[in-house]
């Protein structure tokens, strides 16, 4: 950790001075791109900012009997991702494996970003916020899976900053004592997020123990795509050529994205057939309205084609070495993963709570469609991840990782 | 002749609308308690009943006029005035029976009048 | 190996070889099955309270709370005036855009006496409270005496995680309170000044909402759940929530 070293036994202006030549290192793609995300991030949180002190009912199109919109599901997008890129990371520095070393240090430093931009939408689709820094600790309830998740993910994204300040000054014990902790947190936090959903008796699409496993699979394939993407464009905006020990790590989250995406397929498939087969009451009509209803689109378009079928055929045809099919295959991933969240959270909601008593109104599938406020944002979510990636990447000079 | 025919029998469908009109239509009550519906077409199509039957004993002419008396509930029908000189049990089911086959509830009054949730007109 | 295997298998196989005891135990499950499907959503009055409640034999834990508020529905009466509705809204300050009680409207084309059926709706202060597990900063509670849930509006963080897990849709976002509001069986504005009744259940005037302590044995509510001839249910029993409001005709 040659930068670490030297950082650390350096006056302030000094470090000024090498950040600013630093930044100034990018090309002129790279600051639109900065200055693009930015702005999508500034956008974001005044559209925040205007709901919450305006009142969410003025601007969001989230109902009483769907309350959870498309902020939700760009929350659980953003700590999925999260937690596939500290379980990515994990493999790298802390069980040592030397395939996956040279990104897990970016993959920690992702991790973080991700976690901050689903706390950043979430903190837009929490009503009262202030409220929540108080009483979530002065009152807890040990009972609520939403408890435990914000608390865990919390926790997770201290530990997270602390082995990633570890990991730059070049001490690697404390890191990987932080790493391991953190990681157990995010699995602990997505098992419970998982929850929140899984536990509920009163909604059939969601209830049952199959969700939490969903959610690790899921992280785990979305986090191996995560990698192979941001590490391809870091490695753009350093305009740095690919290592063989690059390459080869690369190949490796390529080889863990395919397994991941193959259990994936299989659980839907099996999901989708026990569901036609069974027609369990209330779960039924969510399915149906994936297969061929009013979210079929967003079904076999986002989840089924751009989250695991065209990266599944692109990550074989690029045999691990075409980097741009693996740049193609994981981009297409990241969107269809926020189709995945957004149907899991939405169509489980469509279906009225009343609809087996046959009551007028609640006979059909209710209708949610996000805001412009609720979209713009999501895309600030996006926006924030891509801007602290672009900054980080300079400032942190390519998270560069000696061989130990 | 055909045109003949085909005039009668347009003239006669243009008209249907108006004779129904003429056997009084339905009747929405919002006293004293919203939606309560008096089917025209049920009692003078179906039931065969006369114009004689109830007016101008039971029922003045004008509608809803009689929602504005005092005993017009429950316990008069329950007495064999208004509805309940029919709905006893014997002649047709007794008022104190079916309930919903009356009263359409403020859904359905709201439903019947186009009026939204809160009562104003869509 | 394998062949053990399948030599258990086949001698698992068939109704000849399970004991008399297991085939009887096989059977009855079968009844309860069939019990249960034939019923739909219909039980009968035992198996309510049993499955609402608690095993038999555990008498006094079946209703836990003293008094134990509950409110039994008499579904035919019915009319949907709305008065319930009103009343409500006046004595909680409900707003417009939200309600903590609302009336069902049921349409059955093919039925012979009438075609429509109204269904009162509130908060079925369930005894297995989803919203109250799921409340993150415990702002929504069982109230330990009463059994009523309620909610400590100061404590409401907004993330409406009790909207999605209750099974009744009790529960909407009170814009001026900054909280999520429910029914409390009046508790705040009528039951703790002396009152015996809920709003909704006085102004009935169809005496649709029985509103009692269904731990008195003399009240009406236990009289009724717990006549043998009278059908009773609660909604979504398969929720698993031991609601407290139940359902009856006539």
């Amino acid at each position: 950790m040659a930068n670490g070293t030297v950082t650390s036994s350096l006056t302030l202006g000094e470090i000024e001075s090498a950040l600013v030549g630093r930044l100034r290192s990018g090309g002129n793609g790279y600051y639109v791109a900065v200055l693009f995300s930015g702005v999508l991030m500034l956008v974001g949180a005044i559209a925040a900012l205007y709901a919450t002190v305006g009142g969410h009912h003025t601007v969001y199109n989230v109902t009483r009997e769907i309350p959870w919109g498309v902020l939700i599901s760009g929350y659980i997008f953003f700590v999925v991702t999260a937690t596939g890129l500290c379980l990515v990371s994990s493999i790298g520095h802390i069980f040592g494996s030397k395939t996956f070393m040279p990104i897990a240090q970016r993959a920690v430093f992702l991790s973080i970003v991700t976690l901050m931009s689903g706390f950043f939408v979430i903190l837009a689709e929490i009503k009262v916020p202030i409220r929540m820094l108080i009483y979530n600790i002065i009152s807890p309830n040990f009972t609520s899976s939403i408890w435990w998740m914000g608390t865990l993910y919390g926790l997770a994204l201290c530990l997270m900053i602390f082995e990633f300040i570890f990991l730059i000054i070049g001490r690697h014990r404390p890191a990987i004592a932080c790493g391991f902790v953190a990681l157990l947190a995010e699995i602990a936090a997505i098992s419970n997020l998982a929850g929140v959903f899984g536990l509920l008796n009163g909604r059939e699409f969601w209830h049952g123990p199959y969700l939490p496993i969903f959610f690790i699979a899921s992280a785990m394939m979305v986090g191996a795509s995560a990698t192979i993407f941001f590490q391809i464009l870091a490695q753009k905006v350093n305009g740095e050529p690919f290592t063989p020990m690059m390459r080869t790590c690369l190949a490796g989250a390529r080889k863990v994205a395919i397994l991941m995406i193959c259990i994936i397929l299989f659980f839907t498939i099996w999901r989708t057939v026990s569901t036609l087969v069974g027609m369990p009451n209330g779960q039924y009509v969510g399915v149906m309205a994936m297969l061929t209803g009013p979210y079929a689109l967003s079904f076999w378009g986002g989840e089924i084609l751009m989250a695991l079928l065209a990266p599944l055929v692109l990550y074989l045809l690029s045999r691990g070495t075409n980097i741009r099919m693996m740049l193609i295959a994981s981009g297409l991933m990241l969107i269809g993963a926020f189709f995945m969240r957004y149907n899991m959270v939405i169509v489980g909601q469509i279906i009225p709570v009343y609809i087996d008593l046959h009551v007028t109104g609640f006979t059909e599938l209710l209708e949610y469609f996000p805001s412009a406020n609720e979209i713009i944002i999501t895309l600030g979510g996006f926006g924030l991840t891509g801007f602290l990636f672009l900054l980080g990447e300079k400032i942190f000079n390519g998270h560069k990782v000696e061989d130990h | 002749m055909k045109k003949l025919l085909l005039g009668t029998i347009l003239l006669g469908l243009a008209l249907m609308p108006a004779f129904a009109d003429d056997s009084g239509g339905d009747i929405h009550y919002d006293k004293p308690v919203i939606g309560v519906l008096f089917s025209h077409a049920s009692h003078v199509e179906e039931a065969g009943l006369d114009c004689d039957n109830c007016h101008d004993d039971l029922f003045p002419m004008e509608a809803r006029a009689v929602q504005e008396e005092q005993d017009f509930n429950m316990l008069a029908l329950s007495e064999g005035r208004y509805c309940g000189a029919c709905h006893d049990g014997e002649m047709a089911f007794a008022s104190s029976t079916r309930c919903a086959s009356c009263h359409e509830g403020a859904i359905g009054f709201r439903r019947a009048l186009g009026l939204n949730d809160s009562g104003d007109r869509h | 190996m394998i062949r053990n295997l399948i030599k258990n298998k086949q001698q698992n196989e068939g109704v000849e070889a399970l004991s008399s005891d297991e085939r009887r135990h096989f059977l009855k499950m079968g009844l309860k099955l069939t019990g249960v499907f034939a019923g739909g959503s219909l039980l009968s009055l035992a198996s309510v309270v049993e499955k609402v409640y608690a095993t038999p034999g555990q008498f006094n834990d079946k209703y836990p709370y003293k008094p134990h508020y509950s409110m039994i529905m008499h579904l035919d009466y019915c009319v949907d005036c709305e008065r319930c509705i009103e009343a409500c809204a006046v004595t909680n300050d409900i707003p417009k855009y939200g309600f903590r009680t609302n009336i069902l409207e049921r349409q059955i084309p093919d039925g012979i006496d009438q075609q429509v059926e109204f269904m009162p709706v509130l908060c079925n202060h369930c005894n297995v409270a989803q919203c109250a597990r799921v409340c993150p900063t415990a702002a929504t509670y069982k109230n330990e005496q009463n059994g009523i849930v309620m909610m400590d509006v100061k404590k409401c963080i907004g993330c409406l995680s009790c909207q999605l897990a209750c099974p009744y849709n009790a529960r909407y976002f009170n814009e001026e309170k900054w909280a999520v509001d429910k029914c409390n069986f009046c508790f705040d504005t009528r039951l703790s000044k002396g009152e015996d009744l809920t709003a909704c259940a006085e102004a009935c005037p169809a005496g649709v909402r029985i509103f009692g302590d269904i731990s008195d044995q003399r009240s009406r509510v236990y009289r009724e759940v717990h006549q043998v001839s009278r059908t009773v249910w609660v909604l979504r029993p398969e929720a698993g929530t031991k609601p407290n409001v139940f359902y009856t005709r006539g």
